[in-house]
């Protein structure tokens, strides 16, 4: 088996610091230069079963029947795979997201839009031994952010993955194909590179007529790391 | 093949409550002496930080990663006095470092996570050695009985020292 590796962060393909029209971040990210450092074995480790700790909540968000959520079925197929294109198997990934109307199930969102009673806006998933994830929900709404004005922020759906070691961790965005919001969004912005910052955007699967109906969207997400996982 | 790693963003302000509870205390069933490793988080302007997730990483008390005995992982989240609390094990050295915790902060207006580590003594350790020898202080835990106190401020005066990997 290949030899665990991780490379540096590529600028271009990743943001950080201080962006405009972003004004926390000018509150929030170091002045200083960050330290760089050797990697040693506690930086290539991690919890080897971490759905041990952290398992399963929620893999259906949509609901059904009278307890169906308002707005469009989606089905989303996240897979997660390292920078080798291998699967993950196990990753443990948390999604959350707005309802149709914008409005967060969280005490910190003050907007005014309307909660819906049928939608819980957060899950947990463990991939199986191809990486991949499958959670069934609505599309969320867009909002605009607060004492920000005129950004809106785009339907996305959050993503937080454990990859195979504590530098693989990744917290991250997924958005909607087609979207005119995309364009002027601060953080899908924030990645300089035009293709990274399309590989954020979600891809819509031929329509088919099936047992659920729902809208497909398929989704990469790619941790960082090469190789075998490291031997403790 | 050779992919990109998908692009880091932040956490955002509405990261379920629910994910942020229930995963900050680490000592259940492991060996070793019981510590309570606690710290604020403050922005430029001095305000402390709420609902800040903080996830942790480190060795048992016998220097050993991803130990059957020991979960060595763990998450928590400030309070609205910008404090995170989390109950553990004194972890021993790893072969070639001084003993020492790893954290992870994640929030919103954090572009992507930040990665910084806490030790117990200005020991000799090539990660603590990295850092200019004017800033390493900030990396270490004042002790106050069995309560480690690990203050970090995201920027500005006495800025805690972040890793870039």
């Amino acid at each position: 088996m290949p030899h665990f590796s991780l490379a540096k962060r590529d600028p271009a393909t990743q943001s950080e610091g201080v962006v405009p029209g972003y004004a926390q971040t000018s509150q929030r990210w170091p002045s200083q230069p960050l330290v760089k450092r050797p990697q040693t074995k506690s930086e290539l480790t991690g919890p080897a079963n971490l759905a041990r700790r952290l398992g399963a909540v929620r893999g259906d968000l949509a609901g059904h029947g009278e307890k169906r959520a308002l707005g469009q079925l989606i089905h989303i197929r996240a897979r997660v795979v390292d920078e080798d294109g291998a699967p993950v198997p196990g990753a443990v990934v948390e999604a959350w997201h707005c309802n149709a109307s914008g409005r967060y199930k969280h005490p910190n969102d003050t907007d005014h839009a309307p909660l819906d009673p049928n939608f819980y806006g957060a899950a947990r998933l463990v991939a199986g031994d191809s990486g991949l994830v499958e959670l069934r929900t609505i599309k969320p709404g867009a909002y605009p952010v607060p004492d920000a004005a005129g950004w809106w922020r785009p339907p996305h759906v959050h993503f937080s993955v454990w990859g195979r070691v504590w530098l693989s961790r990744l917290v991250t965005q997924m958005f909607f194909p087609g979207e005119p919001l995309n364009e002027a969004d601060v953080i899908l912005n924030a990645i300089r590179d035009p293709q990274a910052r399309n590989r954020c955007i979600a891809t819509l699967m031929p329509t088919t007529k099936g047992p659920q109906n729902a809208l497909v969207y398929d989704y990469q997400i790619v941790v960082r790391g090469r190789g075998a996982s490291p031997k403790l | 093949m050779s992919l990109v790693p998908s692009g880091e963003m932040t956490l955002g302000p509405f990261f379920p409550r629910e994910f942020a509870q229930g995963a900050n205390d680490l000592s259940a069933g492991a060996k070793g002496e019981v510590i309570e490793v606690t710290g604020r988080i403050t922005q430029l302007d001095g305000k402390p930080l709420d609902n800040l997730v903080v996830e942790i990483w480190q060795a048992d008390s016998q220097g050993r990663l991803d130990a059957a005995d020991f979960f060595g992982w763990g998450r928590a989240a400030t309070d609205a006095n910008g404090v995170y609390r989390f109950r553990t094990i004194k972890p021993g050295a790893i072969e070639g470092r001084a003993p020492h915790i790893n954290f992870l902060l994640l929030y919103s207006g954090l572009m992507r996570h930040l990665q910084t580590v806490m030790f117990f003594e200005a020991a000799k350790d090539p990660v603590l050695d990295a850092v200019p020898a004017n800033r390493r202080e900030a990396l270490i835990a004042k002790r106050e009985g069995a309560v480690y106190r690990f203050d970090i401020r995201l920027r500005g005066d006495g800025e805690t020292p972040f890793f870039d990997d």
